[in-house]
């Protein structure tokens, strides 16, 4: 979806005209990226899903007033974050911990397919280290984890994000610079080079 | 030692692509020399490749039905609401233009006066017996003209 942007801004002129089935096909599109970013701030899988479907019943009824369709990924991603300060705020969820939430049966990580091969050094990418990816994000602050999600598992980039979070796009770089040094930390034992090359993974 | 302390320091800003200008050329050139920092640079960048392959994470229980539902109940209400107050604004500023464009026309009117009291002239004079004849034959037809008519009586004319 995201590649074809043409296709989207006519979703989001015909949504913005009231039509529901133009506004499903973009909630089909963005709930898993809106889902996997609400999850990684509040860690709670029924919360997340709460907040995905406010997320979108908030943008159905704020349609009307975006006046840039080409904006509609970043403005979505702005209400849903918005969302989610309010529930810090109320008392209602934290952004801190993710151990619990993977101990249990709700990690999102955990739906996806066992393995698959990625990168330009066929970095065989295992449900295990998924789950350590997620991890290591615990050791993020709120604002670079968000930044890092937007970017690498969303595929935003670094102005885009800087709409949503309101900073300037030097900020989400710097944000950006400081989460990848401390997860090649938290990560060594995965991205550190043996004495035989690119260490290899399997399942 | 010093110059690897020194990139160590900007690699992560570098593998983002965060760097620009001197300070990009000076890291290359150095990644290029020293394979302790290119292997550091080749573990942020793996970082990244493994952050990418983790991609979007689906909901546990379906939710468009959900999501459906509400925006079928409640279509745009607060919305609409909006607009409509929005025109209603409209209206009231549109009214209170024209009143107050109106209201402040007799004054501007009025000023002329002060000046024509102290410099009238013959051509002076010619206009202001305009403006008073015109007011004579029809009493609102030249706002101009009733102050000028106002002026000349409070002046005893």
């Amino acid at each position: 979806m995201s590649e074809d942007r043409n296709e989207v801004q006519d979703l989001v002129v015909r949504a913005r005209a009231g039509e529901a089935d133009a506004f499903e096909a973009l909630y089909r599109a963005y709930q898993g990226g809106i889902y996997t970013f609400i999850w990684s701030q509040v860690r709670e899988p029924e919360l997340a899903a709460d907040l995905t479907q406010d997320t979108f019943v908030r943008a159905w009824e704020s349609l009307p007033r975006l006046r840039q369709a080409g904006a509609f990924r970043g403005w979505l991603y702005r209400i849903a974050r918005n969302l989610v300060r309010d529930e810090v705020r109320s008392g209602h969820a934290r952004l801190e911990t993710v151990a619990s939430a993977l101990a249990g049966d709700g990690d999102p990580g955990l739906h996806e397919p066992a393995a698959e091969s990625d990168g330009p050094e066929d970095v065989l990418v295992t449900k295990e280290m998924k789950g350590e990816v997620w991890r290591a994000l615990e050791s993020l602050t709120p604002e670079q984890r968000e930044a890092v999600v937007m970017h690498h598992m969303q595929g935003m980039g670094t102005s885009e994000i800087a709409k949503v979070m309101g900073v300037r796009p030097g900020t989400v770089m710097s944000r950006l610079a400081r989460a990848r040094d401390a997860l090649r930390k938290q990560l060594s034992g995965y991205v550190e080079r043996s004495d035989e090359g690119m260490r290899t993974h399997t399942r | 030692m010093k110059e690897c302390e020194l990139i160590r320091d900007r690699l992560a800003e570098y593998a983002v692509g965060g760097l620009r200008g001197r300070m990009r050329k000076r890291v290359e050139a150095h990644v290029g020399a020293c394979s302790d920092c290119r292997a550091e640079l080749t573990a942020l960048e793996r970082t990244g490749v493994l952050l990418d392959s983790v991609g979007a994470q689906e909901a546990p229980t379906e939710t468009w039905e959900a999501v459906r539902l509400r925006i079928s109940e409640r279509p745009r209400a607060r919305v609409r609401a909006r607009m409509r107050w929005g025109w209603a604004m409209g209206a009231v500023a549109l009214v209170a233009l024209v009143l107050a464009v109106f209201l402040a026309r007799p004054p501007a009117a009025q000023e002329p006066v002060v000046v024509i009291a102290v410099e009238a002239d013959e051509e002076m004079q010619a206009t202001m017996d305009g403006h008073l004849s015109a007011v004579w034959a029809a009493p609102l037809s030249d706002v101009a003209g009733v102050g000028l008519r106002m002026a000349t009586l409070e002046n005893g004319g």
